[in-house]
């Protein structure tokens, strides 16, 4: 069975149940399974050719119509950052016509590699279906649920909580963000037993930062939250502890590769730091000889689009092997580490830097130039841009800002700048990035 | 100042709000509250305030005012 099967059956268990609210207005099981019929309908008159759909995730009850719409029609959904440059948005749509797409497939997620260049992960049904029975059982999703979701639904920490919240039957709160804490706490309101929502680290520093006394009137309402994306600061986790002790707290291993892998629960009187918890049932993890986290079962994607060498260097012996280091301690509990290569984790987003530089490069005010990260009090990291001006111009951080906008997603623009007169590069003449580590 | 810890807003705006997502308006909140020493919460991110730069100005002059006395 696929999530839009279940959205199906659903509509006929409880029809007149909130499925969505969106934009203040309600949408019953009955009415959003007719709104997706409506629109696989009109997908399934397109062409063979077009088998994959590219949805700009529009936050909105759209996009979750859209979404169900493709599957339920038997075709693939490619949700995409909604503020995607259109040039980029075009190139992913050649990309994909006419790729090589296997039967099964449900979505192509695009994430960044260490290169720069985006890659396409192509998750089944299967895999879907799995990754929500592991959050059904590892962190107590249930039919009287409204789960709160704000982030940007192109990622699989905020698209993979849509999965067990139609399954159950349980209500999905929509929101376009966090930029007004009213209307979050409102959605967390819902008059529904029980509430949950995602955030990455950098939500939970602003909400502490600006509203932690309102949170913590919150403590009996939220059942559970879950933080990933990026390392959650120990500091924040025992803030959060304090403000909501009665609500369970998830830090989970996951990624767009390897689906939804453990979870663990830091609001257990330990709160231990930089721990992941133990595989779920559908996932196993064996750390390689030289500390490498890998994973394995039923959560993996199925490899990249186009591209079965790079699938290769990824996915072997039904092992995804992962850029992050990590170690399972004796009670069988994963516990990360740092990164492999140098790919920059912007408070949730990851960011190579290598993309930054090719965009900034292509400016010719620019002579040389590294991307680099430095501690930020919101998002954990954050791009600073190093650069080597052409005659010695001065720096206009600007528009150089603004150039980099048109070219990149807007969390892959630096937010800092600095003119410098020479960037470190190695004896062979590639970038140092280890010169520039805190 | 701002221009500096958020170089893709243009300031300048007269949707200013409009133009911010989460992180920008935490930003300018934590920005401004360092910078001037006054207490800002998520209560303060109203589209009003943060409409223009002239509406921030008028916020911060209002806080150090109400935080003084």
């Amino acid at each position: 069975m696929t999530i839009a099967d279940y959205l199906a059956q659903n509509a006929l268990r409880y029809p007149d149940k909130a499925a969505v609210i969106s934009g203040g207005q309600v949408f019953t099981y009955n009415s959003l399974n007719q709104m997706v019929d409506e629109r696989a309908n009109s997908l399934a008159k397109r062409t063979p050719r077009d088998k994959v759909v590219l949805i700009r995730t529009s936050q909105d009850v759209d996009f979750i119509v859209s979404y169900f719409a493709a599957h339920r029609a038997g075709l693939v959904a490619a949700p995409l950052e909604r503020d995607m440059p259109e040039e980029r948005f075009q190139a992913i749509g050649q990309q994909l016509t006419g790729a090589y797409v296997p039967e099964g497939t449900a979505d192509i997620l695009y994430t960044t590699g260490t290169t720069g260049r985006s890659k396409g992960v192509m998750i089944s049904h299967r895999t879907i279906v799995a990754n929500a029975e592991n959050l059904v059982e590892g962190q107590g999703f249930c039919h009287d649920l409204v789960f709160v979701v704000h982030g940007p639904l192109n990622h699989i920490g905020s698209l993979s909580k849509i999965y067990p919240t139609i399954m159950l039957g349980a209500t999905l709160y929509m929101l376009d963000g966090l930029r007004s804490h009213d209307e979050f706490f409102a959605a967390l309101d819902y008059p529904a037993p029980r509430a949950a929502t995602f955030f990455v680290p950098a939500n939970i520093r602003m909400l502490i930062q600006l509203s932690g006394e309102k949170l913590s009137q919150y403590t009996d309402r939220l059942d559970f939250i879950e933080s990933g994306g990026a390392p959650l600061p120990h500091a924040d986790m025992l803030q959060l502890c304090n403000l909501l002790p009665r609500t369970r707290m998830y830090n989970t291993y996951a990624s767009t590769e390897t689906g939804i892998i453990s979870t663990y629960n830091f609001n257990d009187g330990r709160c231990l730091a930089g721990c992941l918890g133990r595989p779920m049932s559908h996932s196993r993890i064996v750390i390689t000889p030289e500390g490498r986290i890998s994973c394995q079962g039923d959560t993996l994607m199925t490899g990249y689009v186009g591209d079965p060498e790079l699938t290769a260097t990824v996915l072997h012996h039904d092992t995804v092997f992962t850029s992050d280091m990590g170690h399972i301690d004796d009670e069988g509990m994963l516990h990360i580490g740092g990164r492999a290569d140098d790919v920059i984790n912007v408070g949730g987003y990851k960011v190579a830097p290598t993309e930054v530089e090719d965009a900034a490069m292509t400016l010719t005010t620019i002579k040389d130039c590294i991307c680099i990260s430095q501690p930020h009090p919101i998002t954990g990291r954050a791009l600073k841009l190093l650069v080597v001006t052409a005659d010695n111009q001065p720096l206009n951080k600007q528009q150089t800002a603004r150039y980099l906008a048109t070219r990149l997603e807007p969390y892959k623009v630096p937010m800092l700048y600095e003119r410098v007169d020479a960037i470190c590069r190695t004896y062979n003449g590639k970038l140092d990035r280890k010169a520039y580590k805190d | 100042m701002l221009e500096e810890v958020l170089p893709l807003v243009d300031f300048d705006s007269d949707f200013l709000f409009a133009e911010l997502n989460s992180l920008g308006v935490t930003t300018i909140l934590m920005t401004l509250a360092d910078e001037f020493g006054i207490k800002l919460e998520a209560a303060d991110a109203t589209p009003r305030n943060l409409k223009t730069l002239d509406a921030i100005v008028a916020m911060v002059e209002r806080k150090q005012k109400e935080q003084q006395s």
